[in-house]
């Protein structure tokens, strides 16, 4: 018998690729025959680049990710008679997005759902569903252009919604989910980009990242996380079948500097998921911050926040944009608190290497590298005996937006002491995880992080367990977000004492968002499937009275 | 995705979104393997853990046949040699009860070296169980079997291990190896009891509530966060207090292992399990 070629490397990508080609061949078609022209009503570009309060319309309420709101209507002073303005229950899972918030009307999201709900009632105005196989562990939200949606789906697909009706326009595939990708995030629209990443590491397929047409869906360019053989990178993996099957998945919504035209992406851990000795080296561009052009693609620089990953520690958690001084130099900074339990600060500008420091305790590294890498200890890595680490897998802290205030200078995160052991149990060549950890016990807090030391400023415990709660902090001096226990927090973003409470009967598992309609200041929130608006109680309702702009 | 809320979710909303909660409870109900990216906690994670694979007749036939033809280039596991690695093809991943890969088989891929084999539908069906099987144990690779063997875990040493319970790991100042931890190891399966070793998670919490009468109440803690503290009390009934009015100490019997957690060396944690498995 002859002997087969190595395993094909480009096979997983020509298939991704050609699917997607035939696609977009159909949809550009269709278009063409029913071009529609698109309104000035819906999202303009200007408010993409500069929201007004009266407007939450990404994920993170903004390009910089930082979750800040300028608003002060609710703040430390009246905070303690915020009540409940209206409910809006799904009757699914639990609500793991985030609104976007645009012209009086609420997008939300729970995997294969979209809903339209009135921003000032919480009525629902349509709802989008439509079935898909795939991983529903949880769907972000939408983004908007225009007067159309964007959503990812548990099939790897992304759809365009109409936002006036929730009517699918088109629908291309980003991924093979037979492959057993699927797609979790909110996509990120810039300018006529719509950025979409991918999930998925149970089998060893790669990690990439999209830009699609918004009007169209044609795939506009496609970064992939690992290199090709020859290109930059390549030498941190020890052969091509390795490269072809690294994972680094892009799952968590990125961050977009307009000045700088960069996007800052986070990717996540490589594959065969725990089992290093299938893929000696640093493994880039996995568990690392990337700097993007969003007109090409083309990777501008890049931070490896853990080198040659064996514990799952995906680093795509928002890398936060915010300018401030760093050893008295005014400085474009990006912070990020990393699932390997460091907080990381970057220049921007050139993905620099300012600052590292844990922000809570983890057993894993007590030394770092000259450019801020944490280095391992000796037997942390999972073994077939079994190896006690914290964090878990889950990490230090996790998808739950973190924030920045520029008001404190600090810088907010949902943080988890959490023990594992982690079991390796590949025998022969390992495929997809190759191991488990079994958590032994956590518990999370609120921390804030001085970003200029790293130190932590305060710590607000939440309660024994994980928690998926986000954080959003206000021009009012507060920060919201929830413990353990069912209850709603706003607490004091100077030393984390908390203001105001009420017990949601469930948990948070998405993250706040605010906005101010005729006058009134709103606080959406996530308990389980229970949307939910709080407002002061007698504000004024003066119909199409906009709060000043930002 | 926490497979125990959305069964839930979908058990409540059966009347406004039938198909649709179907679907949730299919979901739910399926055996998913612990693959998240996301971090449930520890113990909705192990709830969570996939049935173990078994294979069946057809997938022993499959890996015989796949044994004599194939496995020269494809490797015995089908994770490759010459040939690609099967468990990773998307050609496999597409397959349905031979449907991709039967042509393959009967037509080779003379291009790439690969010969026709003249095997039966019988034989292809039962080949691509087993490749099928081959990738579900890929999928499953994200779990620990809970009959993990004995052998992968025991490094340790036990006289070591001994020796640390009842000195450093001041183990002996709450626990026996003839009283409560007598037979432990025959009572555990080994994955269980490292875990239960570490961290004996059913232990609960007790709590002592002083109210501003001066009346004092004990019982096992049922709630506790930053505005509220609730026990049962010793006739069984459910009390919750609000925070600022009593006086609360709460007895936690799993402090030391989390204190010890932060010091325990990798050796410790071996030795200690080989003693623990002594104590049969």
């Amino acid at each position: 018998m002859t002997p087969h070629r190595p395993a094909s490397p480009g096979l997983v990508r020509g298939l991704a690729l050609n699917r997607i080609s035939g696609y977009c061949l159909a949809i550009t078609c269709c278009l063409l025959l029913a071009a529609p022209a698109l309104p000035a009503q819906g999202l303009t570009g200007q408010t993409l680049l500069e929201p007004p309060t009266t407007a939450w319309p990404t994920y993170n309420g903004d390009y910089s990710g930082r979750r800040y709101s300028t608003l002060d209507q609710i703040n430390s002073s009246n905070v303690h008679s915020l009540s409940l303005a209206w409910l809006y229950a799904t009757g699914t899972q639990a609500i793991k997005s985030t609104p976007l918030e645009v012209n009086g009307i609420l997008y939300l999201t729970v995997p294969d759902n979209v809903w339209a709900v009135d921003a000032r009632t919480g009525r629902e105005i349509w709802h989008y569903y439509r079935q898909s196989e795939g991983d529903h562990i949880g769907n972000r939200g939408v983004a908007m252009w225009h007067d159309r949606l964007y959503l990812t789906t548990p099939d790897a697909q992304l759809v365009c919604l109409n936002a006036k009706d929730g009517k699918q326009i088109w629908i291309v595939k980003l991924a093979d989910a037979d492959l057993k990708y699927f797609a979790t995030m909110s996509p990120l629209v810039v300018r006529d980009h719509v950025i979409a990443g991918v999930s998925g590491d149970v089998t060893d397929i790669p990690g990439f990242l999209d830009s699609i047409d918004p009007a169209t869906g044609k795939l506009q360019w496609r970064w992939w996380v690992e290199p090709l053989p020859g290109e930059k990178g390549a030498n941190t993996w020890p052969n091509v079948e390795a490269m072809r099957h690294g994972g680094g998945m892009t799952w968590m919504t990125g961050t977009y500097d307009p000045e700088l035209n960069l996007l800052y992406w986070g990717t996540g851990n490589p594959n065969p998921v725990l089992v290093g000795s299938a893929r000696e080296g640093a493994n880039l561009y996995t568990c690392s911050i990337v700097a993007l052009n969003p007109d090409t693609g083309k990777m501008v620089w890049y931070y490896q926040a853990s080198p040659h990953d064996v514990h799952d520690w995906d680093n795509v958690e928002t890398p936060v944009l915010f300018d401030g001084e760093f050893n008295g130099k005014p400085m474009h900074l990006l912070g990020q608190a990393a699932r390997n339990s460091f907080f990381f600060l970057l220049d921007r500008t050139n993905g620099k290497h300012l600052l590292t420091a844990p922000f809570i305790d983890q057993t894993w590294s007590s030394s770092y590298d000259a450019e801020g890498h944490p280095i391992p200890k000796p037997h942390t890595a999972p073994s077939p005996d079994g190896a006690l680490v914290a964090p878990a897998t889950g990490g230090g802290t996790n998808w739950m937006a973190p924030s920045y205030d520029p008001q404190t200078g600090l810088f907010y995160v949902t943080a988890t002491r959490t023990f594992s052991i982690y079991y390796l149990t590949a025998r022969g060549k390992a495929e997809g995880w190759g191991g488990r950890d079994r958590g032994l016990w956590d518990d999370t807090a609120t921390r804030a992080i001085d970003y200029k030391t790293g130190k932590i400023a305060w710590t607000h415990e939440l309660g024994r367990g994980g928690s998926s709660a986000g954080n959003l902090s206000t021009a009012g001096r507060l920060l919201f977000t929830a413990d353990n226990a069912g209850n709603l927090l706003a607490l004091d973003p100077a030393t984390g004492k908390t203001l105001w409470h009420l017990n949601a009967g469930g948990t948070m598992e998405n993250s706040p968002m605010t906005y101010m309609l005729d006058g009134r200041q709103y606080v959406v929130v996530a308990a389980q499937d229970r949307l939910m608006a709080f407002a002061l109680p007698g504000q004024p309702s003066a119909p199409g009275m906009q709060s000043a702009e930002r | 995705m926490n497979v125990r809320k959305n069964r839930a979710a979908a058990a409540s909303t059966v009347w406004k979104a039938l198909p649709f909660a179907l679907a949730l409870a299919m979901i739910a109900l399926a055996p998913v393997p612990a693959l998240s990216q996301e971090n449930p906690a520890p113990a909705a994670r192990h709830r969570r853990r996939r049935a173990e694979l078994k294979p069946t007749p057809a997938v022993e036939r499959g890996q015989k046949t796949f044994g004599a033809n194939c496995a020269f280039c494809h490797g015995e596991d089908a994770t490759g040699g010459r040939g690609p690695d099967l468990v990773r093809s998307p050609l496999v991943a597409h397959d349905k009860a031979g449907d991709q890969i039967g042509p393959v088989i009967l037509n080779g891929r003379p291009s790439k070296g690969m010969p026709p084999l003249h095997l039966s539908n019988a034989q292809i069906k039962d080949i691509a169980e087993f490749l099928h099987y081959r990738q579900a144990e890929a999928l499953a690779s994200a779990g620990v079997p809970s009959d993990y063997a004995l052998k992968w875990m025991l490094t340790g040493n036990a006289a070591a291990g001994k020796e640390f319970f009842n000195g450093a790991g001041k183990c002996k100042d709450c626990h026996s190896p003839t009283g409560d931890l007598a037979y432990v190891a025959t009572k555990y399966q080994p994955l269980e009891l490292e875990s239960q070793m570490l961290y004996p998670r059913q232990a609960k919490r007790t709590v002592t509530v002083t109210l501003p009468s001066g009346e004092t109440l004990e019982g096992p803690l049922d709630h506790l966060d930053e505005f509220t503290v609730a026990l049962h009390d010793s006739a069984g009934w459910y009390r919750s207090f609000p925070l600022d009015q009593v006086k609360v100490s709460v007895h936690d019997p799993l402090a030391a292992h989390r204190q010890l957690l932060d010091v325990l060396t990798q050796a410790d944690v071996h030795n200690l399990f080989a003693y623990m498995e002594t104590l049969k």
